[in-house]
């Protein structure tokens, strides 16, 4: 039986989300993990991260979009245009890459030829590529722009104290998300990985109380679950571009040849492991942590830290093959999928190299050909 | 890669080349003809920078002297630096850096190769690029990578932020070849304080990165002497551009390649005012003239490429517009932004100055001027934000009386393609029809350049231009 945090994931529109919007309560959307969602919460704004799923076209994306850009913004924008985010109080978009940056430019012109598209809360928080002294100043002033853009759109104040609550409520989660980690550690693990997906998924869109809550309580069902059949499966690591959807998770373990153990994903728990300090001033220490982070391969020059990143988790979880996919026309992820193939089959971990369409189970046979071929490569 | 191809190192195949280009000044008609005869292959090349006399031989010569430099700095015991080309090699030539252009060099594989940088492409992708990584830098970056080139001491790019793909080809590189790796990094906004500092600040840390690279400070007075001579260049390049205004435009096609090559290789060494120099003396007599810069054809229409030529193969693209009696007003590449041109009271707080009066100035001066570099300038934020791509283009295409403006760029760029459709409706509402090209400037697999001519042919004609 699939969890609560698997229906969350599986749609925008979630149950959660329209119960807040019920209670007359904002909504805003953010494009990129850099985005310290906290400052959302302590205004009393849900912060949920923009997905491309239960997209059905691409004939909006495309019209504004040109055609050598990621089909994940696209799927945004085919979403927005159709209305999809209309329930949106507000939009902050990142130059997370460029053509995420693009969107900012495309779902604004977009709103010129479809009505009521765009939100009236529409922000572009600037975020270095760098973390050396006077990045981090100029992340800490954009940070506090975005603050202060929050204050006065939503009529509040957000104060030192109730940021500092909100951080510790966020670190409440990152804690509890280790924990899950630390279940996939496990020699049988007790849940599958498009369910561990699933729960980091709904930690981007759901309010972040009721996911701790919902968390701890899935974590103590889990001890006490059987553990899943994994005799003979392989473990495996999923690392690379965006993925929002549990789909190719999914698709990877329909082989009952393979469990996914962990990722490395944008949607995933890479972000969360560290706490934020709760000591000094709230915005220096969120923009520090978030920018600190050099999860992403948008931090250029930090490979190094990366593959350590990636190091550390197969030795942790066991892992016996990575899968790194990339979007096409990802160049971040794709060409740095290049050098982890190069570097990790070194080591002698094996490693497959696969570029694929954002969305859901689109090339499911090509994708699902190839890796049924890894698998009896790591057989 | 094809075993042949690993036979000569690809900067000292194009040195060689350019060598015995750059001989050619020397030779007598008959000998030229001959010579042609050789060169089935980029004699389209040859013939079109022939065509601009002096001013040609001039720009081959200058080529030649660019690889000169790289094929002996080791051997002159100076350092290679890998760069992009929307970054100034002016303060590399002040510190005696040698800088190797990417982009240009892939570029140049385009013209005078047939089989153009195909397999140094190719290559690029089996080490672990992307294949829709930028062309422009995978070209050259899979020839280094291959160890055909000489060797690179380290790199630096200023596109985080600006273009990622750029960024992120220097970045690979950097983990590929083992080599240290400097970024600017540059903020969405252009021209209020706050970024100046931040930019500044940023070009500061380059200074201690490229001492600590070399092992050797700064010297205050070369660097003026550099300056000085990037301020007489900027001169002779405002002056050049000015006659852009002229109908007809007395400046060859070429001339607009001229113009940011130069800039590229060699802003602020005396071989990049010499060229000027020629080119400034050439359209000042052709307007005294009212001649038109086209070869053996009257100006009948005037584009505007808002982002870059194209390059391959065999300069088939400007030999084909001045067939068509087509006058080139410029790209993204050919503006600086000093603050001494026609165009810069337009945008006003996002050009630069050069004051070479103390340290601090100088290196303000030089901050500013990498600030407003190509794309570095026009594309860091959103397209329809003051000072930026949109606002620019719609301002220059106004300024030159331009008849249509044209988009070329490569599928790599992801930051322009992002957005280049609702950039194209806004250009068009402001009265410039405008044509976007889908091939790619540095490979001609993508999109063959006859496809691209019977695309360019369709819309000057529908839209009435030609």
């Amino acid at each position: 039986m699939k969890s609560e945090f698997y229906e969350i994931a599986s749609q925008i529109n979630h149950p959660g989300l329209q119960a807040w919007k019920t209670e007359g309560k904002p909504v805003v959307a953010y494009s990129c993990s850099y985005v310290p969602a906290e400052i959302f919460h302590a205004a009393g704004i849900l912060p949920m991260r923009l997905r491309g799923i239960e997209t059905d076209g691409m004939e909006i994306g495309d019209a504004y979009f040109g055609p050598y850009i990621c089909s994940f913004p696209k799927c945004i924008l085919q979403l927005a245009g159709h209305g999809k985010y209309s329930l949106l109080d507000g939009v902050v978009i990142t130059p997370g890459c460029d053509s995420m940056r693009r969107l900012y430019d495309c779902w604004q012109k977009a709103g010129e030829d479809h009505q009521g598209i765009v939100p009236n809360f529409f922000h572009y928080l600037d975020v270095p590529h760098k973390t050396v002294h006077h990045r981090i100043d100029w992340f800490v002033d954009r940070v506090t722009d975005l603050k202060s853009a929050l204050e006065q759109q939503f009529s509040v104040q957000i104060g030192g104290e109730a940021l500092h609550q909100s951080i510790t409520v966020y670190n409440t989660g990152r804690k509890l998300l280790q924990e899950l980690e630390t279940l996939r550690q496990q020699e049988a693990v007790p849940l599958t990985g498009s369910e561990a997906f699933a729960v980091v998924v709904a930690s981007t869109v759901m309010p972040r109380d009721d996911f701790n809550k919902a968390l701890s309580h899935y974590l103590k069902t889990l001890k006490h679950n059987p553990t899943i059949e994994h005799q003979g499966k392989k473990r495996l690591m999923v690392v690379g571009s965006i993925s929002d959807d549990m789909d190719l998770v999914s698709l990877i373990e329909s082989t009952n040849r393979a469990v996914v153990v962990a990722d490395n994903l944008c949607f995933g728990v890479r972000h969360d492991k560290s706490d934020i300090p709760l000591n000094g001033d709230p915005v220096r220490a969120l923009a520090e942590s978030y920018l600190g982070e050099s999860t992403c391969p948008r931090m250029f020059g930090q490979y190094k830290k990366r593959l350590e990143i990636l190091k550390e988790k197969i030795a942790a979880h066991r892992v016996e093959g990575v899968i790194l996919q990339n979007i096409r026309f990802c160049d971040l992820h794709g060409s740095e999928n290049g050098l982890f193939e190069r570097d990790l089959e070194q080591m002698g971990v094996a490693c497959l190299k696969l570029e694929r369409e954002y969305g859901p189970l689109t090339e499911t046979g090509r994708m699902k050909m190839r890796i049924d071929a890894f698998l009896e490569r790591l057989a | 890669m094809r075993p042949e191809i690993k036979e000569y190192n690809f900067d000292w195949m194009l040195g060689s080349l350019l060598k015995t280009a750059a001989n050619i000044g020397n030779c007598s008609e008959k000998e030229i003809k001959t010579l042609l005869n050789y060169v089935p292959y980029y004699k389209g090349t040859l013939e079109v920078l022939l065509r601009e006399g002096e001013v040609g031989t001039c720009f081959i010569r200058l080529l030649d002297k660019y690889f000169d430099n790289i094929l002996n700095a080791h051997q002159n015991r100076k350092k290679i630096v890998g760069i992009t080309f929307c970054l100034s090699p002016t303060l590399f030539h002040a510190m005696d850096i040698v800088p190797v252009t990417l982009e240009v060099m892939t570029g140049l594989c385009g013209l005078l190769w047939k089989r153009g940088a195909y397999d140094y492409l190719d290559h690029g992708v089996e080490l672990g690029f992307t294949e829709t990584s930028c062309s422009s830098q995978r070209g050259s970056l899979g020839a280094y990578l291959a160890g055909l080139g000489e060797e690179i001491d380290f790199l630096v790019c200023d596109t985080p932020g600006v273009c990622d793909t750029n960024a992120n080809a220097f970045a690979f590189a950097s983990e590929f070849m083992e080599k240290p790796f400097f970024q600017l990094n540059y903020p969405y906004i252009i021209g209020d304080e706050k970024t100046k500092k931040y930019q500044l600040d940023d070009y500061k840390d380059l200074i201690v990165f490229l001492e600590e690279q070399t092992g050797t400070k700064l010297d205050q007075d070369r660097l003026r002497e550099v300056l000085q001579e990037v301020d007489v260049q900027d001169d002779l390049l405002a002056e050049i551009e000015d006659f852009y205004c002229l109908i007809p435009s007395p400046i060859p096609i070429l001339f607009n390649l001229f113009m940011y090559m130069g800039r590229f290789l060699f802003s602020g060494m005396p071989e990049y005012t010499e060229l000027l120099t020629l080119m400034l003396e050439k359209v000042q007599d052709n307007a005294k003239n009212g001649l038109s810069g086209l070869h053996q054809t009257q100006e009948k229409a005037r584009i505007f490429m808002c982002y870059i030529d194209h390059y391959t193969l065999d300069m088939k693209f400007f030999d084909w517009i001045n067939q068509q009696g087509i006058a080139h007003l410029g790209a993204i590449l050919s503006r600086n932004f000093r603050d001494n041109t026609r165009y810069a009271p337009d945008f006003q707080k996002s050009t630069y100055g050069i004051d070479t009066s103390s340290l601090e100035t100088m290196l303000t001066s030089m901050s500013e001027m990498n600030a407003t570099l190509p794309m570095v300038r026009s594309i860091r934020g959103p397209f329809d934000q003051p000072n930026m791509w949109l606002e620019e283009s719609i301002s220059l295409a106004r300024m030159y009386q331009a008849d249509c403006v044209i988009y070329n760029g490569t599928p790599g760029c992801r930051n322009t393609w992002g957005m280049v459709k609702p950039f194209a409706k806004e250009v068009e509402k402001a009265g410039f029809p405008v044509h976007i090209m889908y091939g790619d400037a540095f490979d001609d697999r993508v999109e063959s350049w006859e496809s691209s001519v019977n695309r360019l042919q369709e819309f000057f004609s529908i839209r009435g231009i030609l």
